[in-house]
């Protein structure tokens, strides 16, 4: 082979080599080590309507999850009526969590802040969206505060004093508790605001609307004891005309026709977290309430919360009440008085944990009428005939007569003083919102917890009970905390 | 001329490059080194010059220099003498004339071995005496196989000849006095005095365990003697010693510093391994694999019997040629490949039968039934059973039973091997067929692999090394789980009830026995009426283009891509309990497409200098795609899973796809002076897309040293040392730790409902993303290696310290900011170890040798520095009666901490007692300490291999010590009454009464409690006859077909001494420590053949 020939192969063979060598080496190598993935960006998003619109959605989203179903019975299992089964014994019996029961209040704390940080993230970020109407930026910025609410109300009625994160300190990693005036101060200012920039009706049902915004709004009011606020909200809902009970007339309307698997809404409904019977999507609350043997659920049940029929509660309850029906007797080792819920059943429904259609009421037309009932005595010092027509409404529809016509049922006001009447009002919402979540509330906020519960299950509710322990995940990490003086008393 | 054309050429050409390459240096002395160029081969001409120097000297100065072997007798050849010599560009004939030149010795070329020896006719020796005849016969190793290639020398002459590939010779006018003298690469050279007969058959036996063996560093080979950093090499016979589901569980015990974590029972599941302990937090602190050269995930689609050997890299010298990747160890697979001048077919085939290693001691239905009589007692409430009943139900039903038989496996490989000097290959089927001990899981692998190299001409050759793998699995795994709600929790059911209702249904538990949880689900249902089969297609291709411009200088080009498809179907038929059947099938495809272009350079100086250099380049990216549906509510069953739209609800579909590259530039200098001082020294550069911008590149350098001072001359002909070598390394690796995207803020989608329609919902995820950069771990080793007795025994020790830095860790927020947590580079770890190996030949007798080989490996981890100091408490376990964190990441103490409460005894209820570390009366996380540790004092293993003529004993093993385990199964078999599960024995008999105070157990009612606490921290120390095995060859040499046949019997796990009261100390659900309902590790009794043809 002559010097050329060699050179020639040389060349021929090692510059495919050292082409490779360079196109690796090639000034564009930064752009193969940059990112491209197939999602959206938070830098990138907030900007149309529509982007906007999916943004509040999420918050829905966040408080539709299986932890608000868990709020729901947990509060339920703080009255005089509800327990909690094996390890959620603690529950009922209000002297404090065990670890396991600290673990799961810290993540339903952590699921209504993450509610609020994607409330915050459509506040800050609507008004500077490039091409989004500023009707659009009021309705979603509208709904965003009303979620963000809601989330507030829930936290400040069990936590008391709370961080305080809005749109302006939301990305702050260490603050200060926020004393409970200031929280209910920002939820009348967000429901306010909600109030004023919502339609009254929403296209799609589920979404907040003006009136789910006053009946809050009231349910704040008459918390705070403002029971002449609480009673005009309450009345402007009243007045609109837009809303009025279901008639039933046995249990299974009110399993079906109320709270049924397959309702779109009803003229009741103000303010309910949506469910639908596709897998992930249902209601997940059949499954924590039901027991297999009732055929109740199609997917059994696990019957963590029960009542008990030997409870003064369920005894002193009038048999002509349909609601006392919604429980049966169920003896599952705790003995044949053992009541296991039946007011939400789906029989159709698509899996185990959340495939049931049934919706979760958060406010019901009863609600707007009880709170004007409880609010209008509270502000008037004594009964109203409005008040206890409003109250005779519930009653009635209960007792299966016509809401709107006097029945045997009704209570007389003139036998009802300011406190008995309050008494009645709070007895009533008792039977009416039975795994709903409002028991402990109307106990707590009346100062009436230690009273009614001790008779019921013979506890002394202990101090500590009275607000939930500060999550770890909070005290520990929130450098502005203190853990020993920040955390709630007791824990 | 021809050669500085070459290298001016070549000079221009890099030059240029230099300036458009960044990275320059690695070239820069690329281009150095190419000046200094020489031409050698076998083929082409050799040139060199000595003064005064030994024949021998110049002769092992050819040998080294090219593929010549010389024999020669010292005293015909007289081989100190001193010679002048000058050649230039001479071929092997004209130098040995030269050499030759003036002698009476004459010479012969036989393949690659040169005889020397006295012309014929000149031959001193008298002939005549004895007739000259010819002489036959069979060379085969020390397994019966027969040895090609072997060359069969008439001593003192140059006649000879070399075995075929049946290792059959013969040999020609032979004197009747003569002497054959066998020799080959590797094994130990055999003389036979012909005495008159006319077969000679001879056996070689390899050498004692070389220390010239070759073993594989990353992107090159390198002799053991050369070696500077610290690499463990695990051959075939131990991967293959027994059928184990995956090649990672074969290497368990093998190596020092290699520790193999089961982490379910399951066949074909995955296992860990964790190389000098773990480094990462955040990461997953697996060790890369490499298979041919190629990085890949998990190896667990090769065959075993396709191994030709593990290496394991653990020192940063080693690693850091993998960079990025290297921080928690190289394991390096490399596949058999075929031989020059071999060609043989290798049959084997094995048969298992598994069974489970233990079962619990659960009670029985009348024990059962006193038991939870005596909690319904203890809680107030009417008894469930009458005495009556009691006594009618015997022992009951074992469900234990049920879930649990003997399975086979059954295991078939075909290897076809050959080479000539141009084309070698090796081409493999085989056939992993296991059942599990779980009624209805099993796991099914069949490969092909294929490896294939060509040598197209001198400069020019190209290599394929690729597998096709099928794994068919149907999963019954589903452990974990509370209160019966998966098949492995569900042997919990109680023993006085049966599965079946007298109509044939499957009973329900909580229905029959109303105290009974309703999660407590009749195992049948898992059995029979859900399925759960994952189908993968994995390929694993690797191609490159090998060219040689000149000798000593290599360019390889090599390109590879991996590919996984996996698609899951699970369905639960309508017959499962609350089940209107539900289908979901779920589909992955992964890819990763490698490039890597490397050049390297061999080349020694005066003899004295030693150097190899190497520089590349490479790439690699992985993408991954996944898809998934599902629906349920079906009409029949006999859709399964292939017809999701005949569901009632179908459901929402998902996809996803991710992306990330690995761009990065290598190089790496070998080099020795004299064979007595050895340097290594490599750099690695890597860009991750996964990082931040401008954090996305790392750099990764490495150092080592080696003293070989038994080559030293006050050490040279020491009769005990017969090699001593020190080693010392440094460097610095990295672990990426992190998945894609994760720097990114990105928003994931939801749903949400209204009306009664699903609408879109957009958030950020939970995490925060943070700028993040490269974890880096730098690793300090010092080293010896020491044979002793000519190497009969041979030690090596290790002692490293790992420090890992810029830690990619989890810092907790608030969780009011809505986001909990995020990642930084924050902290450090250190692990710090002490190694052993000892490999020993305590035999070579004929007809009776033993080796034996031990390893035991110390390592001590601990975190240095958290972000803030701040404790991170994680391990959540969730077994509904028992849900809390069970470890603690905390400064000062090891990644594998336990963390809970002290017990105190019992109150005067029977209630378990804490202690109040902090004395405020009350039971806080305050109270909470150090309870255990998952990382065990030491892990050792202990292999004997016994051969006695054709028998053959193998005993191997293996063990942990001072591991704790967290026993997170016990709430349920012992303290979780609130369900109606049943419990193991001693719970009946030793509970907490008033009488019975000092009880193991506390009171049993529903409002027992248990809290995260010493009770559940045992000790999992364990040794464990891993595999014993008795083989025999079968003696088939008359036979021309087969070459060698052995059959064996053996056993796997048949002994485990360990105090552990749960299954089995080896498994842990988590990998870390925990103990949770996990598919029981089983033992197996195995018989098979291995045949050679």
């Amino acid at each position: 082979m002559n010097k050329n020939g060699y050179l020639n192969e040389i060349r021929l063979m090692i510059l495919p080599a050292i082409v490779v060598f360079v196109s690796m080496l090639c000034a564009s190598c930064e752009d193969l080590l940059e990112e491209n993935p197939k999602t959206l960006a938070v830098e990138k998003f907030y900007n149309t309507a529509e982007e906007v619109e999916t943004a509040v959605h999420a918050v829905y989203g966040t408080l539709r999850s299986n932890t608000m179903v868990e709020q729901v019975v947990i509060l339920d299992a703080h009255t005089d009526w509800g327990y909690g089964r094996g390890s959620r014994a603690d529950y009922n019996n209000l002297q404090g969590f065990n670890a396991a029961n600290i673990n799961n209040a810290g993540s339903r704390w952590n699921m209504f802040y993450l509610a609020i940080r994607n409330a915050n993230l459509v506040i800050q970020n609507a008004p500077g969206g490039s091409s989004i109407s500023q009707p659009d930026i009021d309705k979603n910025v509208g709904e965003a505060k009303f979620l963000r609410a809601f989330s507030y109300f829930q936290l400040v009625r069990n936590w008391g004093a709370i961080p305080l994160r809005t749109e302006e300190n939301m990305t702050q990693k260490d603050l200060a508790k926020s004393p409970v005036a200031a929280v209910y101060d920002l939820i009348v200012s967000d429901l306010t605001f909600a109030e004023n920039n919502l339609p009254e009706t929403q296209a799609l049902v589920g979404k907040a609307t003006k009136y789910a915004a006053k009946t809050m709004l009231a349910d704040v009011y008459l918390t705070l004891g403002n029971y002449a606020e609480a009673r005009d909200k309450a009345n402007e809902v009243i007045q609109s005309g837009k809303y009025s009970l279901v008639t039933v007339s046995g249990k299974a309307d009110f399993q079906q026709k109320l709270f049924g698997p397959e309702i779109i809404t009803t003229p009741e409904e103000i303010f309910y977290f949506k469910y639908s019977r596709q897998a992930g999507e249902g209601n997940w609350i059949l499954w924590v309430l039901s027991h297999p043997s009732t055929g109740n659920f199609n997917f059994g049940g696990a019957y963590a919360h029960y009542s008990d029929a030997s409870n003064s509660f369920y005894l002193s309850w009038s048999d002509d009440d349909i609601r006392k029906s919604l429980w049966d007797k169920i003896n599952f080792g705790l003995g044949p008085n053992t009541l296991v819920s039946s007011k939400y059943i789906d029989k159709n429904a698509v899996e185990q944990g959340r495939g049931a259609g049934n919706d979760l009421p958060v406010y019901r037309y009863a609600d707007a009428l009880l709170i004007y009932a409880e609010a209008s005595c509270m502000a008037s010092n004594g009964p109203t005939a409005e008040g206890m027509e409003a109250l005779n409404k519930v009653r009635r529809r209960a007792w299966g007569f016509d809401p709107n016509t006097p029945s045997p049922a009704d209570f007389e006001v003139t036998d009802y003083t300011k406190a008995s009447f309050q008494e009645l009002v709070l007895r009533e919402r008792a039977y009416e919102f039975i795994f709903e979540g409002k028991r402990w509330y109307d106990l707590k906020r009346t100062g009436k917890a230690a009273e009614v519960i001790q008779p019921a299950k013979g506890i002394t509710i202990a101090e500590k009970a009275y607000l939930w322990p500060i999550p770890v995940s909070e005290l520990d990490y929130n450098k502005a905390l203190d853990p020993a003086a920040d955390q709630n008393p007791g824990y | 001329m021809k050669k500085k054309w070459l290298n001016d050429d070549l000079n221009r050409l890099l030059a240029k490059l230099s300036k458009m390459m960044r990275l320059t240096t690695a070239f820069i002395f690329l281009a150095v080194l190419t000046v200094h160029a020489k031409s050698y081969s076998q083929q082409t001409r050799l040139s060199f010059s000595f003064q005064k120097t030994s024949i021998a000297d110049v002769l092992s100065f050819i040998e080294e220099e090219s593929e010549f072997y010389f024999f020669y007798k010292e005293n015909e050849l007289h081989a100190d003498r001193l010679i002048d010599i000058d050649v230039a560009k001479e071929d092997i004939h004209q130098i040995l004339d030269k050499i030759l030149t003036g002698t009476n010795l004459g010479y012969s070329i036989i393949d690659r071995y040169v005889v020397i020896a006295p012309k014929p006719g000149e031959n001193i020796r008298a002939t005549g005496q004895q007739q000259p005849r010819s002489v036959a016969g069979k060379v085969t190793d020390s397994s019966g196989a027969p040895l090609p290639g072997v060359s069969v020398i008439i001593q003192g002459t140059t006649q000879g000849a070399v075995s075929d590939m049946n290792g059959n010779y013969s040999l020609t006018n032979v004197p009747g006095d003569a002497i054959l003298l066998f020799s080959f690469v590797g094994m130990r050279s055999q003389e036979i005095p012909v005495a008159g007969k006319a077969s000679i058959d001879v056996t070689l036996e390899e050498e004692a365990i070389g220390i010239d063996e070759v073993v594989a560093i990353g992107y090159g080979t390198i002799k053991k003697s050369d070696l500077t950093g610290s690499v463990s090499k695990v051959k075939s016979g131990e991967i293959n010693a027994f059928p184990s589901s995956n090649l990672l569980q074969a290497l368990s015990g093998r190596s020092s510093g290699v520790q193999v974590i089961q982490n379910t029972g399951a066949p074909g599941a995955s296992t860990s391994i964790r190389i000098r302990g773990a480094n990462s937090i955040q990461g997953t602190n697996e060790p890369l694999y490499v298979v041919d050269g190629f990085p890949i995930n998990n190896p667990t689609a090769l065959n075993n019997s396709d191994i030709e050997s593990i290496e394991i890299l653990k020192d940063a010298s080693s690693t850091a040629i993998y960079g990025s990747r290297g921080a928690n160890g190289v394991v390096l697979i490399t596949t058999k490949r075929g031989k020059e001048g071999t060609n043989f077919v290798d049959f084997e085939s094995s048969y298992s039968s598994q069974s489970l290693i233990r079962k619990l001691d659960l009670m029985n239905a009348t024990e059962y039934a006193t038991l939870y009589n005596t909690k319904a007692v203890n809680d107030g409430v009417a008894p469930y059973f009458t005495e009556s009943e009691i006594k009618a139900f015997g022992d009951g039903f074992d469900w234990q039973d049920l879930i649990y038989g003997t399975a086979p496996i059954l295991t078939t490989s075909l290897n076809v091997n050959g080479g000539t000097q141009k084309t070698k290959f090796s081409i493999s089927g085989s056939v992993h067929n296991q059942d599990g001990i779980i009624k209805g899981s099993n796991y099914n692998r069949y490969s092909i692999r294929t490896n294939l190299d060509h040598q197209f001409n001198k400069k020019f050759s190209a290599v394929l090394s690729g597998t096709l793998s099928r794994l068919d699995t149907d999963r019954k795994d589903s452990g974990q789980g509370s209160r019966g709600n998966t098949l492995i929790a569900a042997q919990f059911a109680p023993p006085s009830l049966s599965p079946y209702n007298e109509d044939g249904t499957y009973s329900i538990l909580s229905v029959v026995y109303p105290f009974v949880a309703p999660d407590l689900i009749n195992p049948l249902n898992f059995i029979h009426e859900q399925s759960s089969t994952i189908r993968a297609n994995v390929a694993l291709v690797n191609a490159a283009l090998v060219f040689t411009p000149v000798e000593d200088l290599t360019i390889r080009i090599s390109g590879g891509v991996e590919n996984r498809d996996d698609r899951t179907d699970s369905y639960t038929t309508r017959n499962f309990i609350n089940s209107d059947g539900s289908a979901s099938v779920s589909t992955s495809q992964y890819t990763s497409l490698l490039n890597e272009n490397t050049i390297s350079y061999r080349h020694s100086f005066n003899d004295d200098h030693q150097i190899s250099a190497l520089a590349g380049v490479t790439y690699q990216d992985f993408i991954t795609t996944n898809l998934s549906g599902s629906g349920a509510g079906f009409l029949s069953d006999v859709f399964e899973t292939y017809d999701l739209s005949a569901s009632v609800t179908p459901g929402i579909p998902g996809s996803g796809y991710s992306k990330s590259v690995l761009l990065s530039y290598l190089g790496r200098i070998n080099y020795s002076f004299k064979d007595k001082y050895l340097a290594t020294a490599s750099y690695r550069a890597d860009g991750s897309s996964k990082f931040s911008k401008g954090s996305k590149w790392g750099y990764f350098p490495s150092a080592a040293l080696a003293w070989r001072i038994s080559e030293e001359d006050f050490l040279k002909d020491d009769r005990v040392i017969s090699n001593l070598k020190l080693r010392a390394s440094w460097g610095a690796t990295g672990s990426q730790a992190i998945g894609p995207y994760v720097t990114l803020n990105q928003l994931s989608s939801g749903k949400t409902v209204f009306n009664d329609a699903l609408y879109n919902s957009f958030a950020p995820g939970t995490n925060l993303p943070g700028n993040l950069k490269w974890e880096t771990t730098k690793q300090t080793d010092f080293g010896l290696d020491m044979g002793i007795f000519e190497n009969r025994v041979l030690i090596t020790a290790d002692y490293y310290i790992k420090n890992t830095e810029d830690l990619l860790n989890t810092v907790v927020l608030p969780s009011s900011l809505g986001f909990t947590r995020t990642i930084q580079n924050v902290g450090k770890v250190q692990n710090k170890g002490f190694e052993l190996g000892l490999d020993a030949q305590l035999a070579r007798k004929k007809d009776f040798k033993w080796n034996m080989s031990a390893n035991i490996s110390f390592n001590r981890n601990k975190v240095i520095k958290l972000y803030n100091g701040e404790d991170i408490l994680t391990g959540s376990v969730n077994a509904v009666a028992l849900q809390d964190n069970t470890r603690i990441l905390r400064e000062g103490r090891p990644i594998g901490q336990f963390w809970g409460y002290l017990e105190d005894g019992y109150d005067d209820k029977g209630k378990i007692k804490y202690v109040d570390l902090e004395p405020d009366g009350k039971l806080t996380s305050d109270d909470k300490t150090y309870l255990g540790d998952y990382n065990p004092d030491f892990i050792y293993g202990v292999s004997s291999n016994m051969t006695y003529k054709n028998f053959e004993l193998n005993i191997f093993l293996q063990g942990s010590y001072g591991n704790d385990i967290f026993n997170l199964s016990a709430v349920a078999y012992a303290y979780d009454f609130v369900s109606g599960m049943n419990m193991i024995r001693d719970v009946l008999y030793d509970s907490w009464t008033p009488t019975n105070t000092d009880a193991k157990y506390p009171l049993v009612s529903r409002n027992t409690t248990v809290n995260i606490s010493d009770r559940f921290i045992e000790d999992g120390s364990y040794l464990r006859l891993k595999n014993i095995q008795l083989a025999y060859s079968v003696p088939v040499q008359k036979l021309s077909l087969l070459r060698s046949l052995q059959v064996y019997v053996s056993g796997q796990n048949l002994l485990t001494f360990t105090g552990y009261s749960g299954w089995d100390p080896e498994v842990n659900s988590s990998g870390l420590g925990v103990d949770n309902k996990t598919y029981p590790m089983s033992k197996s009794l195995t018989f098979g053949f291995r045949a050679r043809f």
